[in-house]
């Protein structure tokens, strides 16, 4: 379960990006986290990143605070989670498999268990027969699926998504949001940051929506339209 | 695409725990050869800059080896012409054959003096006369004015200071007129060669040092060029020391072949040298041996410049992820 108790983050300079922020995401929940630009969608998912630290209130995971990880534990910590970006944040220079094997041989997993693993992961996000190609030569949507399979492959608990069909057409995002409903229903926590209202209503799950970093609504997936 | 319930790629459910010690730490050991291949390949993919950058390394460290190279010689040569050299003790005008011999049996008694020679007033003249000019000149002579000589021959390894004693015994002793020690050139020499040594350790310090910041500056650039790379491992959880161990590598292998190449220069050295060497020592009847380097020394220099490197990789690119954390 992730928590968010009176939690605010100010940024240097003044700016208070999220204000006073509390609400809960059960483990296995998939939730979206929504609202115009800068309404702190992103500052939410940096958070729980250990991107960056609140300024006030407690985020935990399980009941354990994250202000009790210190700069040390912050890799493990992210070990944890996958990441999913709206710029895909793919290594250009390294192959389609190589890009998503970096979780697992950053976690010291044997070779062989991570060429069974990237290979499922690729399959399952359809790119499979892709896996020796560079990014550069993949379309927006099949690196942004490159990035989906990255944050899976070392089976995380938590999947964070920051804007991930930004760049899509609304076809391909839709695809990419089943990948994400499919995770979830596996038992991973899915929390997505996106202003993509449309999609949000079909896909029917929880809506947390903020304004400038005020929770304002908290939807549950039947109160969503 | 059908979620999988347990098969690989698919969260089915967190599993930390599941690969055992042995197996992270195969993990742990395939990373470190996948660093040093990886270093390996980045260096290879830029060969004119890695070859400037081991160029500078190797020379900065095989200028130190040269000079070392050199004053090992110059001291071989000291031993070799001290061995040659005698102390000449001139008795006083009138002093006979009889109080010559007692002289050289009581010198030779001394731990500093592996042989006395006496050189009588009429082996004196014959070798004058062999000089150029002199013979002439000895021919007017009425009488054989030269004295008796004995010549001391110093034991290998007698110290400065316990010759320099001995002269100064000798000198007081009564049937003695005159002491020449030519010996003391080498007690200068040795002077020389103490102050050589400290200025070879001296550069070699800070030849070290410059190779280490070549070898830092190298790896900042590098990993300057790759900052989004690093920002990408350290979102998916790398660590420092993961992020840092393809630098180090690359530190290690600008610090060997810079190393080797030291290495291979003084070697190089030393063969320029071998011929003059062989030539001065064939006048001085052999005695003067080339002075190569040590073969320990020759296979510590790339070792250390390895390990001088890693320090150069370890140093910077320490700073430089904290920065980028």
């Amino acid at each position: 379960m992730i928590q968010f108790d009176q939690v605010s983050k100010r940024y240097e300079g003044g700016h208070e990006a999220l204000s006073q922020l509390s609400f809960e995401v059960p483990t296995g929940e998939m939730a979206f986290v929504t609202g115009h630009s800068g309404a702190g969608k992103s500052t939410l998912l940096k958070l729980l990143g250990l991107i960056e630290r609140p300024s006030h209130g407690v985020i935990s995971m399980d009941g354990k605070s994250l202000a009790k990880i210190r700069h040390g534990g912050v890799p493990k910590w992210r070990r944890r989670m996958g990441m999913v970006f709206q710029d895909h944040r793919l290594l250009m220079d390294r192959s389609v498999f190589a890009n998503v094997e970096l979780p697992l041989v950053i976690g010291t997993i044997a070779q062989a268990e991570r060429a069974r693993r990237v290979r499922a992961a690729l399959e399952k996000v359809g790119l499979l027969a892709y896996e020796r190609q560079l990014p550069a030569t993949l379309s927006t949507g099949e690196q942004q699926r490159v990035g989906i399979a990255r944050a899976i492959v070392a089976r995380p608990s938590l999947l964070i998504a920051d804007e991930p069909t930004g760049n899509l057409d609304p076809q391909l995002a839709l695809e990419v949001m089943g990948l994400f409903s499919e995770f979830q229903q596996l038992g991973t926590t899915v929390l997505i940051a996106s202003h993509d209202l449309p999609l949000i209503k079909r896909m029917k799950k929880r809506v947390i929506v903020l304004d400038h970093g005020r929770l304002v609504a908290d939807l549950a997936a039947q109160e969503v339209l | 695409m059908a979620p999988e319930s347990s098969s690989a790629g698919a969260p089915d459910a967190p599993s930390r725990n599941e690969h055992s010690r042995s197996r992270r730490f195969a993990g742990w050991q395939e990373h470190h050869g996948w660093s040093a291949g990886a270093s390996l390949r980045r260096l290879a993919a830029r060969p004119l800059g890695s070859l400037l950058t081991i160029t500078v390394m190797g020379l900065a460290l095989a200028l130190p080896l040269a000079f070392y190279l050199l004053l090992g010689n110059v001291q071989k040569l000291g031993d070799a012409l001290g061995q040659s050299q005698v102390i000449s003790v001139f008795l006083q005008p009138g002093q006979g054959v009889q109080q010559a011999q007692l002289l050289a049996k009581e010198l030779g008694g001394r731990a500093e003096i592996s042989g006395v020679s006496i050189k009588t007033p009429q082996q004196g003249m014959d070798e004058l006369a062999r000089m150029q000019g002199f013979s002439g000149a000895l021919q007017s002579l009425d009488d054989n004015p030269l004295p008796y000589v004995l010549e001391l021959q110093p034991r290998p390894d007698a110290t400065a200071p316990a010759l320099e004693q001995l002269v100064t015994d000798v000198r007081t002793m009564h049937s003695v007129d005159m002491v020449q020690d030519a010996g003391s050139w080498r007690q200068r020499l040795d002077a020389l060669l103490a102050v050589g040594n400290r200025a070879v350790q001296v550069l070699a310090s800070l030849l070290a040092l410059a190779a280490l910041l070549v070898v830092g500056n190298t790896v900042r650039v590098d990993i300057a060029s790759r900052s989004e790379e690093i920002g990408v491992l350290l979102l998916l959880g790398a660590s420092s020391a993961f992020v840092r161990r393809p630098y180090l590598y690359a530190g290690i292998w600008y610090g060997l072949f810079s190393g080797l190449l030291a290495a291979a220069l003084a070697v190089l050295i030393e063969f320029a040298l071998a011929e003059p060497v062989a030539q001065l020592s064939q006048a001085y009847q052999g005695k003067l041996q080339v002075g190569g380097l040590p073969l320990w020394l020759l296979l510590v220099v790339p070792l250390a410049a390895a390990a001088l490197g890693w320090l150069g990789a370890r140093l910077v690119s320490a700073w430089q992820l904290r920065k980028a954390a």
